[in-house]
């Protein structure tokens, strides 16, 4: 007789056939390791379709050829003519036009074009930095559901995979001071002292207010949440944001508690095991 | 590097005479973008190491920049070493998102005038 409760038996035998299967909480991490070797599994079949995630970050990854082409999440910003996956998957309506065929990136100049090859890339690795991240639950792979055309270059799952470590330790290293979902607001101090601020760090300040986190700042703008997460953090470490609770750490703390001898990208680096190869 | 098509857009640089290693970073994120390497670089440095190296310079003196207040911007940072130089440029100025140009040239065989200044034209063109 089996020594495991029929309650637990059962939901075993449903978290197997259900189409978001439940992935085990037995270490930190465990749903993006999981996740992550599902997805090196897709690349190395060199499978092309869709991989919907749901969870706290309801999403989906596209493989073209067992590489990445597109992906995205509910929980980062989606601009309409991106939202194909989200819609095909009914969780955004969209009115997205016919794909883009690319030809228009040919004809732009050369830093129009490397910025219209980030504004495709940098969502993608966005989204599936927070699929990762969150825990989510990958459902059944569906081949029949063709990625978007002309969004990106195809990346190989290891360059995405090791781009998202690398997103995960910087976050780690901002985890004490700020998060993607922490409340920030405005410091107005008396006498405030004079600070430069750069024209999207102005955009990020002035849309601050009751309730504001780097996400929804993120979602606000059409940004990339982990990018407009650092940018908050830069906003703090001047002393123009604070986060409620750590208010005293950073106007009149020491030095050492400032944030801005947290953040490092090198050092996010070494800790994601990489730099030593491209 | 994340975008592999935009590696084309640094053959420029490689021009450079004593150039080791050019790469194109997403200032606001570190994530390097695109990488070109001298064909003799096997001992150079790591491009990822490298980039990671430069955002973290940029985004000190960025916050050195805000604290000054005195209006102005970061145009370039030219680091020397015993070996190398290392110049990183953001290309153009207060353009979204901050790109970064990273070049890591021979020391012995580089005139430094002359790689400021191809560095500095790149940059001009490329956003023209």
């Amino acid at each position: 007789m089996s020594q495991v409760a029929k309650r637990t038996r059962v939901r075993r035998l449903a978290d197997s056939v259900l189409p978001g299967r439940v992935l085990p909480r037995r270490t930190v991490g465990g749903y993006a390791n999981l996740i992550e070797a599902r997805l090196r599994k897709l690349a190395a079949t060199g499978s092309t379709g869709m991989l919907p995630m749901s969870g706290h970050g309801d999403g989906a990854i596209f493989f073209r050829g067992g590489r990445v082409v597109y992906a995205e999440s509910t929980r980062v910003p989606t601009p309409a003519r991106r939202a194909v996956g989200l819609a095909a998957l009914g969780l955004v309506a969209t009115d997205a036009g016919p794909a883009s065929t690319g030809a228009e990136l040919v004809v732009a100049p050369s830093f129009d074009r490397l910025v219209d090859m980030l504004a495709f890339t940098e969502p993608t690795i966005d989204a599936i930095t927070e699929l990762l991240s969150s825990e989510s639950r990958y459902a059944k792979f569906r081949p029949s559901h063709y990625p978007p055309s002309g969004q990106m270059s195809p990346l190989p799952i290891e360059t995405v995979l090791t781009e998202v470590e690398r997103r995960r330790q910087v976050l780690r290293q901002l985890a004490p001071v700020v998060t993607t979902d922490s409340p920030v607001v405005r410091f107005a101090p008396r006498d405030p002292p004079r600070f430069q601020v750069s024209a999207a760090q102005w955009a990020l300040l002035v849309r601050t207010g009751d309730g504001s986190t780097p996400r929804t700042l993120a979602l606000a703008l059409g940004r990339s949440v982990f990018g407009t997460t650092i940018e908050v953090y830069r906003l703090l470490a001047l002393g123009l944001l604070i986060v409620p609770g750590h208010a005293q750490a950073i106007t009149s703390g020491a030095p050492a508690h400032r944030p801005a001898e947290v953040m490092s990208f090198m050092r996010a680096l070494s800790d994601a095991g990489g730099g030593g190869d491209a | 590097m994340i975008l592999p098509a935009a590696d084309e857009l640094l053959a420029p640089v490689m021009a450079i005479d004593g150039f080791r290693l050019a790469c194109l970073i997403d200032g606001s994120t570190g994530m390097v973008l695109a990488t070109r390497e001298f064909r003799e670089n096997h001992d150079g440095p790591a491009p990822p190491t490298a980039a990671a190296g430069a955002a973290d310079v940029i985004n000190a003196l960025n916050l050195l920049n805000g604290r000054l207040a005195t209006g102005e911007n970061l145009e370039d940072v030219m680091v020397t070493f015993s070996d190398s130089f290392f110049m990183v440029r953001p290309v153009g100025l207060d353009q979204q998102p901050q790109i970064l140009l990273l070049v890591i040239a021979d020391r012995q065989r580089t005139n430094l005038a002359m790689a400021h200044r191809s560095i500095r034209d790149f940059c001009a063109s490329f956003t023209s």
